[in-house]
C-alpha cells in the first residue's frame, strides 16, 4: 500500500481509461498514461491515431465521453463537464503550445506574453512585464518584444507561444505537433527550446513527428494507432525493436 | 451664398442624426450579433427575426410609424428622438450582421489558445476575439456609417431639421432656378462629408491588415 501511495506521487498526469468519439466515430478507445513528474512523454503514431485529441483531452479542449484523469495530485472524473472553477484551475495548471501557434495578432510580442499573466494571474503590468521580458530572454527574443506575431517567423512565433504559456507558470506542458508548420530548419530553433525546457525539469507530454526529439529528449515514448495506445517504454528500445507489427510498419514509414 | 448658408444649418442636424443612430446602433448590435451566434436555439431564433425585420423595412416605413404610430398623451417621440431611434435600430440589425460575419472569421485557435490559458469565457471574448473581428471588418462597417449619413435625409420627411429639410425649406420659397442651388450644396456637402471617411478608413484598413491578418 505504502509503495503505492508514493508511487501514485511520483505522477503529474495519470490518465484513465479516457474514451472519446465523434458522433460515430471513437477517436479514443479507453486510453490510459502515467506520466512522471519532471518526464518527457512523446506520443507519435500515424495521423488519425488519436493523438492530438488525447492531448487535447488532458485539458479538456475535448471533452472526453468517460474516463478520470489525476493532475498534479488533483482528481477528475471527466466524463462530465466539470465546473467553471475547476476547468480553469486545471486549465491553469497546464500550459499548451499549438501546431498553428495562435498567438494573438492584434497584441505585440510582449502583450501575448502580459496579457494572460494580467488576467489569469492577476499580476501587476510591471511585474509581468518583468516576467515576459524573462521569459522571451529566454526564448531569444527578448529584441522582438515589440513586434507584431505577423512580423515573425513561424519559428519565432512558436517559441513567443512557449514563453506565454511559460508565464502562467504551468506545471504541465502540452505540445501539440509544435513543429509541423515549420520548415526543418525553423523547426531547430523551437526544438532547441523545447530540449532546454525539458532540461529544466519541465513535465511535457510532446505530440511530435520529431523522432530523433523524441529519442534524444524523451524519457518516454507512447505509439498510437487508431485511437489505441499499442506500445509504450523507454524511447530507444521502441523504435529498435519495436514488439507491435503496426509500430514496426509507422516506424520504417518515418525513417524513410 | 444664401442656399449654402441655409443648408449649412442642417449640418448639426444630420451630424447628430448619423453619428448618434450610428451609435445606438453599434451598441445595440453587440447583443444582436452574441444572440445570432448563440447554441440557444430560441434566442438565436428571436435574434434572427428581430435582426431580419430591422433590416426589411423601409427606413421611412419606420421612421412613420415611430413618429406618428406612437401617439399617446404621455408619450410621444419627438423628430428627433424617433430618428435615433428609428435609423438607430435599423443599423443594429446590420451592424449586428456585419459583426457576426466578423467573428465568424476569427479563426478557431484563437478561442483554443484563450481557453488552454485559462481566460475567462468574457475577458476572451472582448479583448481576443472582438478586436480581431472588428478590424476584420472594419471597412464594411465604414462603409454603413457613410450609407447611414446620406440615409440620414430621410429624417427630413419626419421634420428633422436637417440638411435636405432645409434644402426643401428653401427651395419651396424660391420657386425660381435658384430653387435647385440647395439641393446641389447638399449634395456636395454629402459628399464633403463621405470622402473623408472613405479614405480614413482605407488607411485605417491598411494599417490594421499589416497587423491583423
Amino acid at each position: 500500500m505504502d509503495t503505492q501511495r508514493n508511487e501514485s506521487e511520483d505522477f503529474m498526469l495519470e490518465l484513465g481509461a479516457i474514451t472519446k468519439s465523434f458522433g460515430k466515430n471513437t477517436i479514443l478507445h479507453q486510453v490510459s498514461l502515467r506520466v512522471r513528474k519532471g518526464e518527457v512523454c512523446s506520443i507519435i503514431g500515424p495521423s488519425g491515431a488519436g493523438k492530438s485529441t488525447l492531448l487535447r483531452c488532458i485539458n479538456l479542449l475535448e471533452q472526453p465521453d468517460s474516463g478520470n484523469m489525476s493532475l498534479n495530485g488533483n482528481f477528475y472524473d471527466v466524463s462530465f463537464p466539470l465546473r467553471q472553477d475547476e476547468l480553469l484551475s486545471l486549465r491553469r495548471t497546464c500550459g499548451m503550445v499549438f501546431q498553428s501557434f495562435n498567438l494573438f495578432p492584434h497584441m505585440t510580442v510582449l502583450q501575448n506574453v502580459v496579457f494572460p499573466q494580467r488576467h489569469v494571474l492577476r499580476r501587476n503590468e510591471s511585474e509581468a512585464r518583468e516576467v515576459a521580458l524573462k521569459l522571451l530572454d529566454r526564448v531569444g527574443l527578448k529584441n522582438k518584444a515589440s513586434s507584431h506575431p505577423t512580423q515573425l517567423s513561424g519559428g519565432q512565433q512558436q517559441r513567443v507561444a512557449i514563453a506565454r504559456a511559460l508565464a502562467l507558470e504551468p506545471k504541465l506542458m502540452l505540445f501539440d505537433e509544435p513543429t509541423s508548420a515549420l520548415d526543418p530548419e525553423l523547426a531547430h530553433e523551437v526544438l532547441d527550446v523545447m530540449r532546454e525546457l525539458a532540461d529544466s525539469g519541465m513535465t511535457m507530454v510532446v505530440v511530435t513527428h520529431e523522432m530523433n526529439f523524441a529519442r534524444t529528449v524523451g524519457d518516454h515514448l507512447v505509439v498510437m494507432a487508431d485511437g489505441h495506445k499499442i506500445e509504450e517504454g523507454i524511447p530507444e528500445a521502441i523504435m529498435d525493436h519495436p514488439q507491435q507489427s503496426r509500430t514496426r510498419q509507422f516506424l520504417s514509414a518515418v525513417n524513410h | 451664398m444664401e442656399p449654402l448658408l441655409v443648408v449649412l444649418q442642417g449640418l448639426p442636424l444630420t451630424l447628430i442624426v448619423s453619428i448618434g443612430s450610428f451609435i445606438v446602433g453599434a451598441i445595440l448590435a453587440v447583443p444582436l450579433s452574441l444572440g445570432l451566434r448563440t447554441s440557444i436555439l430560441p434566442l438565436r431564433l428571436i435574434c434572427r427575426l428581430v435582426v431580419d425585420l430591422l433590416r426589411g423595412v423601409p427606413m421611412i416605413v419606420w421612421l412613420f410609424v415611430l413618429k406618428f404610430g406612437i401617439s399617446s398623451p404621455e408619450f410621444r417621440l419627438t423628430s428627433l428622438e424617433a430618428a435615433l431611434l428609428g435609423l438607430g435600430t435599423i443599423s443594429a440589425g446590420y451592424l449586428a450582421e456585419i459583426y457576426r460575419a466578423g467573428l465568424q472569421t476569427v479563426p478557431r485557435g484563437q478561442y483554443e489558445a484563450s481557453q488552454a490559458l485559462g481566460i475567462s469565457r468574457p475577458i476572451a471574448f472582448f479583448r481576443i476575439i472582438a478586436p480581431q473581428a472588428v478590424r476584420i471588418v472594419s471597412p464594411t462597417i465604414a462603409t454603413y456609417f457613410i450609407g447611414l449619413l446620406k440615409n440620414s435625409s430621410i429624417a427630413s420627411t419626419i421634420i428633422v431639421a436637417e440638411m435636405v429639410f432645409q434644402a426643401q425649406a428653401y427651395a419651396r420659397q424660391n420657386l425660381s432656378i435658384s430653387g435647385v442651388l440647395p439641393y446641389v450644396f447638399a449634395g456636395l456637402l454629402y459628399i464633403a462629408l463621405s470622402v473623408p471617411i472613405a479614405m480614413a478608413s482605407r488607411s485605417l484598413d491598411e494599417r490594421l491588415r499589416k497587423s491583423v491578418i
